[in-house]
């Protein structure tokens, strides 16, 4: 390389190639994929984030006190059964493996009810904080799936008939106002199911049974 | 041949590596310019704090979740070791060794499935846009698809799929438990042996894959690991509103 304009050239190109290698790995390791979304969408993603943290902070500190109990029990030679038997209760009752009772929702659909409109019912139930789930008197676990046809919509091999009942046991006021806020989850499928109906009624106790299903796995292994 | 080896000796060295680096130029440029097209930027200045703020949130719920499986970890240890009747120990300790395997707060390992969802390689904000991108329905449906196919334990993006798990769209993204997730998702299953038969053999499942990666050209790739690991749940188990019935109910596990 002998003129000086082409060390000029070399040294253009190695700048632009110097400065695309660096924009190209940052847009790589950056794959967040924050950066992409509007100021509304962050605010919305601020406020969800911010609310579970809170909510894994009030778990932290529950466990922090169960464990505290639980030491102190075996450093004063007490049996800790009591905490045992509290902590069995409080599981089997999340996971639905055993019944529960609460305040919640008892939500009715009339009308030409999908296998999609339930599915989106329980997501968004969960979702609004339900502890405990049952639909047509069958407990909703994770592989609890809605099926069939619109009319025909069946869980657990159970045909659900109409009118269908989902009870959610929860805090009734939080999901009541997650379900029914304008542009909310009946407002939509009101919208795009004619003929469908759904009623949203708070009560104070409402009865949720125990799943039919064997919740334990039977081929995978636990990794302790 | 001799002919054109006289004339690459002739070609000068400076002449090569400038036609090398700009080779290299054009290749990324090529794949600067597609790494932008499919995404919209924005430009409010609000946005560089929200964007902190969220990597923060992230940032501290890792670290929450650490704190969990760690505190679970000590207590189970801890009541292992529990004093008392040997007896009556042994038997709630089994007990619940068995609960939180069932409830999905213990991880779990064997054959299984990952499924990989991806946007369109042409999304675009163009009208119809929204059918390329994967929302949170798809994710559900996989979801779905491999409990019914038989799986034992399901996470996306290791969030471990429990009792109380949403799935939701928030502007493009997903949050799932308490987790921020953005694509490509990866929904793990562990199982029987057959799953991926099993879910082939699915005729809402064929319909789904004809459908949205057929049709609409969301990416979609299986593998079928020997062996896989889905991770235990690491979040709330508070329960504020149910409570055992006041009258006995019938438990269908003991």
């Amino acid at each position: 390389m002998r003129s000086p304009r082409s060390q000029i050239a070399l040294a253009i190109v190695a700048l632009l190639l110097g400065f695309l290698v660096v924009t190209q790995v940052r847009s790589q390791a950056g794959g967040t994929g924050l950066e992409d979304r509007s100021a509304q969408d962050l605010t919305l993603l601020v406020a969800n984030v911010s609310t579970r943290n809170d909510q894994l902070r009030g778990e932290v500190a529950d466990l922090g006190r169960q464990l505290e109990s639980i030491v102190a029990a075996q450093a004063r030679g007490d049996t800790s059964a009591g905490q045992l038997r509290a902590d069995l209760v409080r599981i089997r009752i999340w996971s639905g493996v055993d019944a529960a009772e609460g305040q919640g929702l008892r939500v009715v659909l009339r009308g030409p009810a999908t296998a999609k409109v339930l599915a989106d019912l329980l997501n968004e139930l969960r979702n609004a904080g339900a502890e405990a789930i049952a639909v047509g008197g069958v407990r909703v676990v994770p592989a609890t799936i809605a099926g069939g046809a619109p009319g025909a919509v069946s869980v657990e091999d159970t045909l659900l008939e109409d009118p269908l009942e989902v009870v959610a046991i929860g805090n009734a006021a939080t999901m009541t106002g997650t379900l029914t806020r304008a542009g909310g989850l009946v407002a939509q499928e009101l919208a795009t199911n004619p003929g469908l109906g759904i009623e949203v009624t708070p009560a104070d106790r409402l009865l949720v049974p125990a799943t039919a299903r064997d919740l334990a796995p039977r081929v995978a292994k636990p990794r302790l | 041949m001799n002919g054109v080896g006289a004339r690459m000796r002739s070609i000068p060295t400076w002449e090569i590596t400038l036609f090398v680096a700009l080779v290299a130029l054009g290749f990324l440029i090529a794949a600067q310019v597609r790494s932008e097209m499919p995404r919209v930027q924005y430009t409010s200045q609000e946005r560089a704090p929200l964007i902190q703020t969220v990597t923060d949130l992230q940032a501290q719920q890792k670290a929450l979740k650490a704190q969990i499986l760690d505190l679970r970890s000590r207590i189970t240890k801890a009541e292992t070791g529990t004093q008392g009747s040997d007896a009556i120990a042994r038997q709630l300790n089994n007990a619940l060794f068995q609960a939180r395997l069932s409830a999905g707060l213990t991880a779990l390992q064997g054959s299984g499935l990952v499924v990989q969802l991806e946007d369109a390689l042409q999304v675009s904000q163009s009208a119809g846009g929204a059918d390329l991108l994967v929302t949170g329905r798809d994710v559900r449906t996989v979801v779905e698809e491999l409990w019914l196919a038989g799986a034992e334990a399901v996470a996306v993006n290791d969030e471990r799929v429990v009792s109380t798990t949403s799935i939701i769209d928030i502007g493009g993204s997903l949050l799932v438990n308490s987790a921020y997730l953005a694509p490509p998702y990866q929904v793990k299953a562990v199982g029987p042996a057959n799953l991926y038969a099993q879910l082939a053999a699915s005729a809402s499942w064929v319909d789904f894959v004809a459908s949205r990666a057929g049709k609409n050209g969301i990416r979609l790739a299986i593998a079928e690991p020997a062996d896989l690991v889905v991770p235990a749940y690491a979040g709330s188990v508070t329960i504020r509103y149910a409570q055992p019935p006041a009258s006995p109910a019938p438990s269908a596990n003991p």
